[in-house]
């Protein structure tokens, strides 16, 4: 899912630099006969590091995690070619106690790597606003509000997605109730963290005692797009409320409903950030109202389908769910200490 | 006239058992007969079994992984500091050219990105995959048992006290299901 | 079931004798320093308040952040939390011990904050703008509502908790957990609004949105580090010694890890956004944090508040030492101390000394007389929930 979102997301500042068959060649630095460098101190370039960073340790661990499994599927396959394939990639992995001691330890480190990593990379997309000067944009508690909302918006996006396919499959001895239940406190929490930045973000508005600081507050709340921040409102704080009661949190269709409203939200949030904070910034007469085009809709939905399409490809070629992990689970996999 | 045959070289002796715990049995046994050169195979992580095998030998995938992260760490900030003050300064904002803080990012990204690199490409050269044939693949019953729902431990013939027939009624002893030979 | 549903009986975690000595030292070590404090205030009234602000917020988040960490442990249950559930209730419970030590610095509001100066605040228009919210009627309401509810939390927290000792669970785990879950989203937020008031505010001019989860930061790390110091003194002696064992230790020390790595990336967040956007309103504040020997300071926070404890910690053998992490806790204690100088002293003392003997009086006055009362509090009950139905894991064997 990490990977695909990365693949839809990379998309949109391709097409941002207006000639993207540039791009790669602009934003990577690498020697060349002009003797050119990025500029390091952009977060647009610590973007393309992070971002880049975060997409190949992705894939690296999303690889190594499979090895494992591509090992099983050469074993099961029916025909030569797939033999061949799965067996390629499986690297000849034969389950080796030796490989699987140095298996562990890189999978432990990867994992610890990652949660920094992914802390770090929306961070900096937050810098990519932060560092700016546009009252609504230039605020300290952006990075974890961020972090926060992107774990948010990921965990409604992995309920929106997941429950279909238990239904579906009939995965629910795989994906349990309790499962169900931690994923909604997530939601939950991650909710309650972006509420937490609303507030402090309406409070230094005020505070600041800077008047375009307090406007943009004044502009959300009565501006032309303010029902956008009265939904946003009512999709990410309001909405996420019910998971406070038990039964909400043990009922998929709800715990489905609510995580639609999140994903809904979480997009209005990204239009009250960008949008709404610059098209009324420090000079009146630059005022605007900003329209999305037909393009601006068709490159969204695009990258929905997108994204759909390599989710549906995965789950046809590759296992779901991590074989070797379920396995630990079964009563056979139990070890016990030697009686002495 | 017939083509000369030589009986095949022996790798070694793999036996079979019914789960993790009876195969964490034998190899406990295995290590206290004084066998060294010999494997587990399961098809998932077995913590105790690894570490029976490996000798209680800590692996050396960390350590490769830290000496990755520091290289990287280096190399970022050698990358950013030489660029924005050396081959092409550019005043951004009055920004001193040096300016450590913004560079902050950049440096921590390529600690992480070595160090997990380092981590999953050492892993699997320690292990030294990919290795695309090994000799146990020849034994039937692992290839189709072996990646899914088998237990097998496997005692090389270059181990000192290996001997073919006495090994092998060690691992029967062991409560083996069955014991094959293993074809170099 | 049976009704009373205990494992095992109260008095098999009596607190040791020995801390009643604790406490009694605590008490004549607090009363001696307090003298030498109150003598500076005589002498440098100044310096006194500044310093004994320092001294009150250390103390300060080293309750409060108990408090949140044992919220946290109720909604997210954990071993760690379980062991160190009667440390941090009786940390969480002297409160009132902790209002009562801030009443000196109501004293001398005019003299640390700006605002409370009325001379200052007339004809200025930011500091009219703040006044509805920094003025010292309403800055004082504030601290004491906010600290009245902590204290309320704890206190309710605390009595289900003994009550579950002696009747069993029936119930009271499932009740503290529904008490934390609401306790912990007001606990956030009052603690960001204390953290604006008793440090943001001392420059109010600037201002951080960032800056209440730098303070709850730095209060989980104050009380994590006091929690590890009382486990290792509790851990050399009976009855304690079978339950913090290398591996309640180890991970005690993860999680001192985390939070150290969590305090740090939110100050560099908050450092690097200011210095991109490079705004007058902004910079001022680090300016002033960088001028002269401040500058000195800031790298060694850098080096001994982050990649010290941060490269030590990485070692599973030095976590599971108690012994050895209880000397790096004192040690991140320590720098706790030293990032609240840095982050107010600056404002007003650009040159000279920036500590006195009154910061040291301060600290230790406020400090050994808090902990009279929070060794006392933790000597008054078992030293583990003996009623709680998780139990067993900390028992056990793991």
């Amino acid at each position: 899912m990490t990977l695909f979102a990365v693949a839809c997301a990379v998309i949109y500042p391709l097409f941002h630099t207006g000639r993207p068959w540039l791009a790669v060649y602009w934003l990577l630095p690498y020697p060349n006969t002009m003797g050119m460098w990025p500029n390091f101190r952009s977060p647009l370039i610590w973007d393309v590091f992070a971002v880049s960073t975060y997409g190949s340790v992705s894939l690296l661990f999303w690889y190594i995690g499979l090895i494992p499994d591509l090992g099983t599927l050469r074993d099961k396959a029916k025909n030569l070619w797939q033999k061949r394939i799965y067996g390629t990639l499986s690297m000849g992995w034969r389950g080796s106690a030796r490989h699987w001691h140095n298996y562990e330890q890189a999978y432990l480190l990867l994992a610890g790597l990652s949660t920094p990593l992914v802390l770090s990379v929306h961070s900096v997309v937050s810098f990519d606003f932060a560092s700016g000067q546009i009252p609504g944009w230039h605020t300290t508690i952006f990075p974890p509000y961020f972090v926060a909302g992107a774990v948010f918006a990921g965990f409604a996006m992995v309920i929106t997605l997941a429950l279909p396919l238990r239904r579906l499959f009939g995965l629910q001895d795989f994906i349990t109730d309790k499962h169900l239940d931690n994923m909604s406190k997530v939601m939950l929490v991650t909710g309650l963290i972006v509420a937490y930045g609303y507030l402090m973000e309406a409070f230094t508005s005020w505070y600041s005692g800077n008047i375009f600081e307090t406007y943009v507050m004044k502009n959300r709340l009565e501006g032309p797009y303010r029902w956008l921040y009265y939904s946003l409102l009512v999709c990410n704080v309001l909405a996420v409320q019910p998971l406070w009661f038990r039964r909400v949190r043990y009922s998929p269709l709800a715990i489905w409903a609510i995580s639609m409203f999140v994903n809904v939200g979480m997009w209005l949030e990204r239009f009250v950030i960008i949008p709404m904070s610059l098209h009324r910034d420090f000079l009146p007469s630059s005022w605007d109202m900003y329209y999305p085009t037909a393009w601006d809709f068709s490159t969204f939905f695009g990258t929905i389908g997108l994204f759909l399409a390599l989710m549906f490809l995965f789950i046809r070629v590759f296992p779901a769910i991590a074989i070797f992990e379920m396995r630990t689970l079964t009563p056979e996999a139990k070890v016990k200490e030697p009686a002495h | 006239m017939h083509a000369e045959t030589r009986a095949p070289e022996l790798h070694g002796l793999l036996a079979e058992y019914r789960s993790a715990q009876e195969l964490l049995d034998a190899t406990r046994r295995a290590h206290a007969e004084g066998f060294r050169a010999m494997d587990a195979y399961t098809p998932y992580p077995v913590e105790e079994i690894a570490e029976v095998v490996c000798d209680h030998h800590r692996s050396r995938v960390p350590l490769v992984c830290l000496i990755g992260g520091v290289v990287g760490a280096l190399s970022g900030w050698a990358l950013v500091w030489w660029t924005s003050s050396i081959a092409y300064p550019l005043n951004i904002g009055g920004k001193p050219y040096n300016s450590w803080p913004a560079f902050i990012p950049v440096i921590f990204e390529c600690t992480i990105l070595f160090a997990a690199f380092s981590a999953g490409i050492g892993m699997l050269a320690l292990n030294r995959l990919p290795e695309p044939y090994h000799p146990v693949f020849n034994v039937g019953s692992f290839r189709e048992r072996g990646s899914r729902e088998g237990y097998f431990l496997c005692i090389e013939a270059g181990d000192e006290r290996f001997d073919r027939t006495r090994t092998r009624e060690f691992l029967t002893a062991t409560g083996a299901l069955e014991v094959h030979e293993v074809e170099a | 079931m049976s009704a009373i549903d205990n494992p095992v009986p109260a008095d098999r975690f009596r607190a040791p004798d020995e801390l009643r000595g604790v406490a009694g030292r605590a008490l004549v070590v607090g009363a001696v320093a307090a003298a030498a404090t109150a003598a500076g205030a005589f002498l440098d009234a100044d310096g006194f308040f500044r310093a004994y602000l320092v001294a009150w917020l250390l103390w300060l988040t080293v309750a409060t952040g108990s408090l949140g960490l044992l919220l946290i442990h109720h909604l997210s249950g954990g071993r760690w939390g379980l062991a160190l559930r009667r440390p941090m209730e009786a940390a969480a419970r002297t409160m009132p011990v902790i209002g009562l030590l801030a009443v000196p610095l109501f004293f001398g509001l005019d003299r640390l904050f700006l605002w409370a100066d009325h001379a200052r605040v007339e004809g200025d228009h930011l500091l009219e703008h703040k006044a509805v919210y920094l003025n010292p009627v309403a800055f004082t309401a504030r601290t004491v509502f906010t600290l009245a509810l902590f204290a309320l939390f704890a206190f309710l927290l605390a009595r289900r908790s003994a009550a579950q000792d002696v009747e069993g669970d029936r119930g009271k785990a499932w009740s503290m957990q529904k008490l934390a879950s609401i306790g912990l989203l007001l606990f956030v937020i009052a603690m960001s609004f204390l953290g604006f008031d008793w440090l943001m505010s001392l420059d109010p001019y600037w201002f951080s949105s960032l800056y209440g989860g730098i303070f709850l930061a730095g209060a989980a790390i104050a009380s994590l580090t006091f929690l590890i110091l009382v486990a290792s003194w509790l851990a050399e002696r009976e009855p304690m010694s079978a339950v913090y064992t290398a591996k309640r230790f180890h991970d005690f020390g993860t999680l001192l890890f985390a939070f150290v790595m969590f305090f740090t990336y939110l100050c560099i967040s908050q450092f690097i956004i200011a210095y991109q956007g490079n705004l007058p309103e902004e910079v001022t504040w680090f300016k002033e944090r960088f001028h002269g020997y401040w500058a000195w300071v800031a790298v060694g926070l850098l080096v001994f508040h982050f990649f010290f404890p941060f490269l030590i910690l990485l070692h599973r053998s030095v976590k599971r030492k108690a012994r050895t992490l209880a000397r790096i806790a004192l040690f991140v204690l320590f720098m706790r101390w030293v990032d609240l100088i840095w982050q107010s002293r600056p404002t007003f003392v650009h040159e000279g000394l920036p500590v006195t003997w009154i910061d040291a009086a301060a600290t230790v006055a406020v400090g050994a007389l808090w902990i009279h009362f929070f060794v006392r509090a933790l000597a008054s009950r078992p030293l583990l929930p003996v009623g709680d139905p998780a139990l067993r894991e900390v028992l056990g064997h793991d």
